[in-house]
C-alpha cells in the first residue's frame, strides 16, 4: 500500500503534490495509484517503436501534465525529458529513455502494491 | 447595499474540460469549495453541455481526444449567445498561452497547477471580470437603437478626447419635431421604428466624420462628430425619413455647437448644442440652429439673470409700475383700473427689459416666484391707495400660463388678498390669449373657477392667438384686451380695423367691455371710441409709472369726483 514515506522515498515531492489536492492526503495517495495504470505508458512506447512521434508526444504530454500535478518529480523528470524530444519530432534512439521511465513506473507500481 | 458577487447564497456553476482523469480530480477538489463543478472529458461533450449563461466560467484543457481545446475555444467564441462566458485555459505549453488569449481565453493557468488558493483567486477575478463587464455591456447601449446610453456617451467622449487631441470636434443635438404627437397618432411601436430609423441612418449619414453617437432620451440624439459635413448629413437623414415615413411628415431639427470648445465639460458642450435645438422648436423654417458666439454671451446673461431671481425678490430689485386705463365711454375720460407692470433694476446690469427676462423665466417656470411677487405688491398698493387717497382702484396683474396648472394658484392667490385686506374684484386677473392653446377646456375650468370666487378675468393680446369661435363664444371672462397690434395698425390697415370690429363685436356678445391697449394719439382714441370701445390704455394716457407718480392720476380723479 502507498505511503507518503514510500513516495517520499521514490523522490515526490509529497508536499506540493498534497498542497494540490488541498492537503487531502487519501485523495492524493488514491491519485497516485492510478498511475501505473495510465495507458498512456503503454501507447507512448508503441507510438515511438512505431516511429509515430506525434502519437508518442500526444501520450507523453498528457502523462507529463498528471505526474506534475502529482509531483512525481524523478518520473515526471524523464518525461519531461522526452515530451521535448517528441514535440521537435526529434529522430533518435527513445530506448534508453522508454526503459528509464519504465524501470521507475515499475519502482511506483511496487510502492502502490 | 448588499454586494451581489460576495452573496454567499449565490454559487455559480463551472465546468472542467479535461479528458485526464487525475487533473479533473484535483482541479474539481479545489473548485468544489466555491463552485458547482460540472466535468466534462472532451470538447464535444463540453460543446454539448454548454447552454447560454448555464456556466460562470469554463476551464479548458488545450490538448483533448475528439475535439481539442483550441477547437472549442474557437468555437465558444464564435457564438452570440456563449462568447460572453470567459474561458480559462490550461496547459504546459508556452507558446499556446499566447495564442489562447488572442482566441479569446480570459486567462490561463499552468501545468503543473499552482497552488490551490492561486487557482482559486484567478477564477475568482475573471469571473468578477466577466460580470462586471457583461453589467457594462447590457447597461451601455440604449436597447431600442443600439446607440450609447447617456452615460457611456459622455465617459467615451472623455477617453477620446483624452487620446485623440487637437482635432476639431462638432457636437450635434437633432430632434424630431412634435414627436410626441408621432407616438399618440400612430401608436408606440410606429415611434419606434422612426427613432431606429434615425439611429441606422446616423452611421451612414455621417459616415466620413462620425465619432459617436447616443440616445439620452426620448427623440433626443447626440453626436459627436468631426469639423465637417453636418448639414449634409442632416439633410440625408432627413432624406431617409422622408422616403421611409412618407405620411409621417417628419421633420428634424438641429443644434450644432461647431468647433466646440474641448476645456468645457462634454455634458457642457451638448448643453450648448441642445440650447441652440431648442430655439428653433416649432420653427418651419429653420431646421439647422448653430449656438454662436452671441447666443453663447445670451446664455451667460441669461444664466446670470436666473441665478439673480432670489435676490432681486429679496433685495426688492423687481419694480412694480403702473399704467392707467381711461373709461371713454363718457365726455371725460373716467380712470378706471390700473395694470401692475414690472420691472427690473438690477444693482449691476442696470435697467433690464421685461421682454429680456419675462419670456425666459416663462420657459423655466421661474415665472411663478415673480408672479407672486408682483401680486404681493400690486395688492399691498391697491391697499395703501385706499387708506392713504381714499380711493379704491383694481390693478390687474398677470397670470402665466404656469401658474394656471399650479393646483395651488386659488390659495396662493387668498393669501395674496388676506395678507393685504383687499378684495377680489380689487386684483384682476390678465390671462393671455395664448395660454388657451395648451389646454383650453382646463384654462377654461379654472378661470370659471376663479371667476365663481369673485375674481375678474381679462383675457389680454385677444384676437393675436388661434382660439377657436367656439370656444371664444363659452370663454368664461369679464374683460377682452385687444392686441396692441391692432391699435397700432389702425390708421395703416384695413385689415386690423376690420379685427378690431370682430373684437369688440364678440365682447358686445359676451356682453364684457374692451380694453384697447398701447393707444397713443387722439385719431385712435376716436375711432376706436366709434366703434364701441370702452376702455384704453396706452402712452397717450401715460407709459407705466411707479405707484408715487401713479398717485397723481387718482389725486386728479378724486379731485374731478369731487368737484362733481
Amino acid at each position: 500500500m502507498i505511503t507518503i514515506e514510500k513516495l517520499d522515498g521514490f523522490g515526490a515531492d509529497t508536499a506540493t503534490g498534497l498542497g494540490r489536492c488541498a492537503g487531502k492526503e487519501s485523495m492524493y495517495l488514491r491519485l497516485v495509484s492510478t498511475v501505473p495504470k495510465q495507458p498512456d505508458f503503454d501507447r507512448m512506447a508503441e507510438a515511438i517503436e512505431a516511429g509515430d512521434l506525434k502519437t508518442g508526444f500526444e501520450a507523453a504530454h498528457s502523462l507529463k501534465g498528471i505526474l506534475g500535478n502529482l509531483s512525481l518529480s524523478p518520473l515526471y523528470e524523464k518525461v519531461c525529458e522526452i515530451t521535448d524530444y517528441l514535440r521537435n519530432g526529434t529522430e533518435m534512439d527513445y530506448s534508453p529513455l522508454l526503459s528509464e521511465i519504465k524501470a521507475m513506473k515499475e519502482q511506483l507500481t511496487a510502492l502502490c502494491d | 447595499m448588499r454586494n451581489f458577487y460576495e452573496d454567499q447564497n449565490i454559487k455559480r456553476k463551472v465546468l472542467i474540460v479535461e479528458d485526464e482523469y487525475i487533473n479533473r480530480e484535483i482541479l474539481g477538489n479545489i473548485l468544489m469549495e466555491e463552485y458547482d463543478v460540472e466535468y466534462a472529458c472532451d470538447g464535444h461533450e463540453a460543446w454539448e453541455k454548454l447552454a447560454p449563461s448555464e456556466y460562470s466560467l469554463i476551464l479548458l484543457d488545450l490538448i483533448m481526444p475528439v475535439l481539442s481545446g483550441s477547437e472549442l475555444l474557437a468555437r465558444i467564441k464564435n457564438d452570440p449567445n456563449l462568447k460572453s462566458t470567459p474561458v480559462i485555459v490550461m496547459t504546459s505549453e508556452q507558446d499556446a498561452e499566447v495564442d489562447s488569449i488572442r482566441q479569446g481565453a480570459a486567462d490561463f493557468i499552468t501545468k503543473p497547477y499552482d497552488m490551490p488558493e492561486v487557482i482559486l483567486a484567478r477564477c475568482e477575478r475573471i469571473i468578477k471580470l466577466s460580470e462586471d463587464a457583461r453589467i457594462i455591456r447590457s447597461t451601455e447601449r440604449d436597447t431600442l437603437t443600439g446607440l450609447y446610453s447617456r452615460e457611456y456617451f459622455f465617459e467615451y467622449i472623455r477617453r477620446i478626447d483624452t487620446y485623440i487631441k487637437d482635432i476639431k470636434r462638432d457636437v450635434l443635438v437633432l430632434n424630431i419635431n412634435h414627436f410626441r404627437l408621432i407616438n399618440e397618432m400612430y401608436g408606440r411601436s410606429t415611434g419606434d421604428r422612426v427613432l431606429k430609423k434615425v439611429a441606422d441612418t446616423i452611421n451612414e449619414a455621417f459616415r466620413s466624420s462620425l465619432i459617436i453617437a447616443s440616445r439620452p432620451v426620448a427623440d433626443t440624439f447626440y453626436i459627436y462628430c468631426e469639423n465637417d459635413g453636418k448639414e449634409k448629413g442632416i439633410g440625408l437623414l432627413q432624406e431617409q425619413l422622408d422616403k421611409t415615413f412618407p405620411e409621417l411628415k417628419l421633420r428634424l431639427r438641429a443644434g450644432i455647437y461647431q468647433d466646440a470648445d474641448m476645456k468645457i465639460a462634454p455634458e457642457d458642450r451638448f448643453d450648448r448644442a441642445k440650447q441652440a435645438c431648442d430655439r428653433i422648436r416649432g420653427d418651419y423654417l429653420s431646421n439647422v440652429s448653430y449656438y454662436d458666439k452671441e447666443f453663447h454671451v445670451r446664455s451667460v446673461y441669461n444664466e446670470r439673470l436666473i441665478k439673480d431671481v432670489d435676490s432681486a425678490i429679496k433685495n426688492h430689485d423687481f419694480l412694480v409700475y403702473y399704467q392707467p386705463k381711461y373709461n371713454i365711454t363718457g365726455d371725460t375720460p373716467k380712470l378706471c383700473s390700473a395694470e401692475a407692470l414690472i420691472r427690473w433694476k438690477h444693482p449691476e446690469l442696470g435697467m433690464i427689459s421685461p421682454g429680456d427676462f419675462i419670456p425666459l423665466f416663462e420657459h423655466n417656470g421661474l415665472i411663478q416666484k415673480v408672479d407672486n411677487y408682483v401680486w404681493e405688491c400690486a395688492a399691498r398698493q391697491v391697499d395703501e391707495w385706499k387708506k392713504k387717497l381714499g380711493y379704491t382702484l383694481p390693478v390687474s396683474v398677470n397670470v402665466s400660463r404656469i401658474d394656471l396648472f399650479d393646483p395651488q394658484l386659488e390659495e396662493k392667490l387668498h393669501k395674496v388678498l388676506s395678507d393685504s385686506g383687499i378684495t377680489e374684484k380689487e386684483l384682476m386677473i390678465e390671462i393671455t390669449e395664448s395660454a388657451y392653446a395648451d389646454d383650453a377646456a382646463k384654462v377654461m375650468e379654472i378661470t370659471e373657477k376663479l371667476r365663481s370666487e369673485g375674481f375678474k378675468i381679462e383675457i389680454d393680446d385677444f384676437g393675436s392667438g388661434y382660439s377657436s369661435l367656439n370656444m371664444i363664444m363659452n370663454i368664461p371672462v369679464d374683460v377682452l384686451k385687444l392686441d396692441r397690434s391692432f391699435v397700432k395698425n389702425l390708421k395703416k390697415d384695413e385689415k386690423s380695423l376690420m379685427l378690431v370690429e370682430i373684437v369688440i363685436g364678440i365682447a358686445r356678445f359676451l356682453n364684457v367691455p374692451v380694453v384697447a391697449e398701447g393707444v397713443e394719439d387722439e385719431d385712435q382714441i376716436k375711432t376706436l371710441k366709434g366703434m364701441g370701445c370702452e376702455i384704453v390704455q396706452g402712452f397717450y394716457f401715460s407709459r407705466p409709472v411707479p405707484a408715487e407718480e401713479f398717485e397723481v392720476f387718482i389725486k386728479k380723479e378724486v379731485e374731478r369726483n369731487d368737484n362733481n
